[in-house]
């Protein structure tokens, strides 16, 4: 088309600028959270305008050091506090999940009161937290390693200027709009998790509420989106995610990650190990998620627990895979990018990754951008 | 602006800002203000419909006049100066580049206003945006010729008039009645395209016949004889208005009520709606385009239509007569009249794709490879069309681009005038 | 004087008058500029065009569908979620009463404000993912657009922080955004928010006068 060459191509933004960009903005949002609680850390107080909806829970005066618990003497609670009667035998009932009735709310018995939560406290603690930040820092790890030992995966026969279309317009949108949702849950996700441990040592527990307060608001706005955005990318996605003998192969032979040649359709076995995974994780935090935020719709008070930990686990084990493939989306290989940006991919690149699927559609292969005709073959997939 | 005159091609990059600065009317500058880059224009053009090549996006075919005004005349302007936020200045390589995007790959069709949702007229700025393009002389050189030849012999394709005088004997010999040239006090001017002279004569016998059959008084100039008018395509508003005074000096002349707007689609703007504003003032006579005075004629009864075209037919909308012209209804209640089988296209009327041979891309051999791309668009649209036989349009150019399209793809479709076909199937009451 | 009381109290009132000034400065400059009066033989009424088109090229037409969709979508789930932000917002309301009007109206309930913050932050990461993975809109986009986008998405975004309204460095946030944005806004193509008015407008009128609306 003659018009390749023009030089005021400079206002558009190439894939390097752009995964910077992005990557920019979110360094930025974590930062500005993390700013707006150093700056203003003492100003924390209730709001001038109206009380706050749970104002019980925040009215937590600042250093207010916990009075040391008076001791109790002979089974009495000292105080004036009803049932000041430390009863062992009733709480051993509590524990064991005693049964009774109430007149108001649920017409069958239940417990009333249950400890479960303890448990809960101590899987959060002891099991998600712990092991959960270890798979994020163990995954980072390796794929430094790797980077280190193999480095950028280019390709090989360079670029042939000729471009495939891999990824339809609706794909890239749906893709994209799922991967900002998801990394601002993300953000503001391990902050809730995470947090404790790494801001109240440096800012202070002030500080950090007023982060922690940010966090969970912007967490509980973006995940009903994320819950829609799934959705639509387990339809948008499907096809081509089945699972094949040749992805058995590719797997066996490490994906020519290592060297070798591992041959593949439209998507390699990584890729729709990836799917699977980001959808079925997907729904595990989207229930889970949907009864933490409405616990009403789940009767019994078991439910919510057993959510926080599914969410927690499940979050961490689609954020360490979503690390590898962030990874291999910009820095790991060369070309990528464009598939999901452009929606185009160099035949090259598509020879080299894919080559069961460049077979079928190398006719389509045309000059610098998709074609009129080129369009359908991005919805057969 | 600073005007920096020690280089050459400096100097001509300079006047072309200074007329992009000029043809800046406020509706521009809205334009280009609201612009939110959404791109819904793209979706609207044939030109990248065709090609799926983003540059041929309409609001960026438009890029040199933006940065022209964002630099030198937008409001506020001079405080993001300050800021180093304002764009460059323009350069002659620049706009040397940026030629065939604006006068290859526009018809100035006006496709793209209906999907911008700010409903900015791209064609309309483009046209404004070539007056830049021809003070800085770049411009492609087959429309250099033919604005060259309109100015030095009254047509872009050199038809004298004693070329027009033989053909309108000829005609006469044909159909039997005779035309009277230069007559003066008669109702009615006709002006043709030099297409229609030279290409398809037939519509002077078919309107010779018409006109008796309705009773007009009316008569065809020797000396303005030529519609077109290549200083609109071109973007010469000096040119554009000498061919137009040469019309309204000659109709004047003659004493004339109405001057005929043939079946030429940039003609009708040309004289119709650009005319007045190029010479400055409205004219002693009114101007009325040939689909119009049909629809008249038929409608007081003045015409009777005695059988009906068999065939499978469709319009083809000239976009300056219809989408910018306003003129939707009556070519259709025309063709009702005299057709069985008239089935409109995908988008018929206002939305209706361009031929791809407006706004001088047709005289413009630079363009031809893009041109016959665009056309794909079209026919597609005849393509959808099950059993279709015969395209009709009221444009003697759009006529030539459809069938010189049609025999690049073999195909059998044949194209007629609106008035010529009109003519075929006429009541002769008299006779 | 602490942050809040500045971002509330001098920095507003100096970003709101920027903004108003500067909105109102490039709309009449545009005005302004002028443009010949029509001297053809009218068909229709110009100033009729001029409303009409207004309204019209609120309604996307079908026939450019394919691209229009998501555009329609994000466009009219960011624009009109905002609209219900910015003035149903029950603290954006009691903020109008006290630095702006005087008076104030029913605000929205807590629930129906997250569901418009949702439809607004689906609309704006629509758009705005579809800028950066469309080549048309890759082609034609600047950093004007992407700073829009993204100083309307903080703004947007550290309102929603301060969901819980008990912190003050919050809306001490929100509100150092939000005049930011502010005076960014008349330079840039936020802008269209106003000329949108002139700009299909004047197309109206063009064609008014020609007896057809585009
Ligand atoms: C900003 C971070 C991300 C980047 C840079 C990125 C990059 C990419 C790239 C380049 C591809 C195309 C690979 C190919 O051509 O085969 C792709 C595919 C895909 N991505 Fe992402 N992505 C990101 C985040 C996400 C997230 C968070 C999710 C899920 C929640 C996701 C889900 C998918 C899916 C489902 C595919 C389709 C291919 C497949 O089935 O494996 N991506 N991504
Ligand atoms: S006026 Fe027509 S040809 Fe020109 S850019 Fe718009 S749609 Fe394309
Ligand atoms: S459709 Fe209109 S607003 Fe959108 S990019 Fe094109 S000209 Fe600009």
């Amino acid at each position: 088309m003659g018009h390749k060459t023009f030089s005021h191509a400079k206002l558009t933004l190439n894939s390097n600028q752009l995964s910077q960009g992005i990557a920019g903005v979110f360094l930025f949002m974590a930062a500005f959270l993390m700013l707006g609680s150093l700056v203003f850390p003492t100003n924390a107080k209730a709001s001038s305008v109206r009380p706050p909806a749970n104002a019980t829970i925040n009215a937590l005066p600042e250093n207010s050091s916990p009075q040391p618990a008076p001791k109790a003497t002979g089974g009495f609670v000292p105080g004036n506090t009803l049932g000041n009667r430390s009863q062992t035998s009733f709480w051993k009932s509590v524990r064991d999940g005693a049964i009774g009735t109430r007149d108001t709310m649920q017409a069958f018995p239940s417990p009333l009161i249950q400890s479960q939560g303890q448990d809960w406290r101590y899987l959060r603690n002891n099991y998600i937290s712990r092991y959960g930040g270890w798979l994020l820092i163990g995954v980072t790890g390796l794929i430094a390693l790797f980077y280190l030992i193999r480095g950028r995966i280019k390709i090989k026969s360079g670029r042939s200027g000729a471009v495939i279309p891999r990824f339809s317009l609706t794909q890239r949108v749906v893709h994209w709009f799922t991967a900002v949702l998801f990394i601002l849950l993300s953000i503001s996700g391990l902050i809730l998790l995470f947090g404790k441990h790494l801001f109240i040592p440096l800012i202070g527990k002030t500080a950090f509420g007023v982060v922690a307060s940010a966090s969970m608001q912007s967490h509980n706005l973006f995940g009903p989106l994320f819950i829609i955005a799934t959705l639509t990318m387990f339809f948008v996605f499907l096809k081509g995610n089945g699972f094949k003998l040749v992805d058995l192969k590719w797997a066996l032979k490490g994906g020519g990650f290592f060297g070798g040649h591992a041959s593949s359709h439209r998507y390699n076995f990584g890729e729709k190990a990836w799917f699977w995974w980001a959808i079925i994780l997907g729904i595990t935090l989207s229930l889970s998620g949907l009864i933490l935020e409405f616990p009403w719709l789940v009767g019994t008070n078991m439910w919510p627990l057993l959510a926080g930990l599914a969410h927690g686990g499940a979050a961490l084990l689609m954020i360490a895979f979503a690390i590898g493939h962030i990874y291999i989306g910009t820095v790991g290989m060369e070309g990528s990018l464009e598939g999901m940006t452009r929606g185009s991919v160099d035949e090259n690149w598509a020879r080299e990754h894919h080559d069961l699927w460049y077979q079928e559609h190398n006719k389509e292969a045309t000059g610098d951008h998709p074609p009129a005709k080129a369009q359908a073959a991005t919805s057969k997939g | 602006m600073s005007t920096k005159t020690s280089a050459p091609t400096q100097t001509a990059a300079d006047q072309a800002v200074s007329k992009f600065l000029e043809y800046t009317h406020a509706s521009t500058a809205a334009y280009f203000d609201a612009c939110v880059h959404c791109g819904e224009c793209a979706e609207a053009c044939h030109f990248y419909l065709s090609t799926k090549n983003p540059i041929y996006t309409p609001i960026y075919k438009l890029q040199p006049m933006l940065k022209a005004y964002k630099r030198h005349k937008a409001p506020l302007s001079s405080i993001k100066r300050l800021f180093g936020l304002v764009p460059e200045q323009i350069t002659k390589q620049e706009l040397e580049e940026w030629s065939p995007l604006v006068y290859d790959s526009c018809n100035m069709c006006g496709r793209c206003t209906l999907a911008c949702p700010m409903g900015i007229d791209i064609a309309f700025t483009i046209r404004k945006m070539r007056e830049g393009f021809v003070a800085a002389d770049i411009v492609p050189g087959d429309l250099r010729q033919s604005e060259k030849n309109a100015l030095e012999t009254g047509s872009p394709m050199r038809v004298q008039a004693k070329a027009l005088q033989a053909q309108v004997r000829a005609q006469e010999k044909d159909c039997g009645i005779a035309i009277e040239l230069d007559k003066k006090g008669a109702d009615y001017l006709v002006i043709l395209s030099s297409m229609e002279i030279m290409g398809y004569p037939e519509v002077i016998g078919s309107l010779a016949k018409i006109f008796k059959e309705a009773g007009i008084d009316w008569t065809i100039s020797t000396k303005a004889y030529e519609a077109t008018n290549v200083g609109i395509q071109i973007g010469s508003w000096d040119t554009a208005r000498t061919l137009v005074q040469r019309v309204v000096d000659e109709a004047e002349h003659l004493g004339v009520k109405y001057v005929i707007s043939p079946e030429c689609g940039h003609a009708y703007s040309a004289l119709r709606w650009q005319g007045p504003n190029l010479i400055g003032r409205s004219y002693d006579f009114e101007v009325i385009h040939i689909i119009e005075l049909l629809h008249q004629l038929t409608t007081e009864g003045r015409l009777q239509m005695k059988s009906k075209n068999g065939r499978r037919l469709t319009l083809h909308d000239p976009c300056q007569i219809v989408r910018r012209g306003g003129l939707v209804k009556e070519p259709r209640a025309l063709l009702n009249d005299v057709a069985d089988h008239f089935e409109e296209m995908q988008g018929a009327g206002i939305t209706n794709f361009c031929c791809g041979g407006g706004g001088g891309v047709s005289a413009n051999s630079r363009a031809a490879k893009l041109q016959a791309s665009a056309f794909e668009c079209k026919m597609q649209q005849f393509n959808d069309i099950d059993g279709l036989e015969l395209i009709v349009t009221p444009c003697a150019n759009c006529r030539t681009v459809l069938e010189d399209g049609l025999e690049e793809h073999d195909s059998p479709l044949e194209v007629i005038g609106l008035s010529e076909l009109l003519a075929q199937h006429l009541d002769h009451r008299q006779t | 004087m602490t942050f809040l009381e500045f971002v509330e109290g001098p920095a507003w009132y100096v970003a709101i008058t920027i903004f108003t000034i500067g909105v109102l400065w490039r709309f009449l400059g545009i005005i302004a500029i002028g443009r010949r009066t029509d001297m053809s033989a009218p068909k229709g009424s110009a100033s009729a065009g001029f409303v009409k088109a207004i309204f019209r090229h609120f309604l996307p037409r079908t026939i450019f569908a394919e691209r229009t969709r998501v555009h329609i979508l994000g466009g009219y789930s960011f624009h009109l979620g905002l609209f219900i932000l910015l003035f149903f917002a029950a603290p954006h309301v009691v903020f109008i009463k006290a630095h702006i009007l005087g008076f104030g109206w029913p605000a929205l309930p807590r629930w129906a404000f997250i569901i418009a913050a949702q439809a607004a932050f689906a609309g704006l990461i629509l758009l705005w993912v579809r800028r950066i993975c469309d080549p048309v809109m890759r082609q034609i986009s600047d950093w004007d657009d992407h700073v829009g986008t993204i100083l309307t998405f903080l703004v947007m975004l550290t309102g929603c922080l301060a969901l819980q309204e008990s912190v003050e460095a919050l809306r001490a946030l929100h509100m150092l955004f939000v005049n930011i944005w502010l005076i960014y806004f008349p330079f840039s193509r936020l802008m269209h928010a106003f000329t949108f008015i002139l700009s299909r407008g004047y197309t109206g009128a063009t064609y008014g006068h020609r007896g057809i609306v585009p």
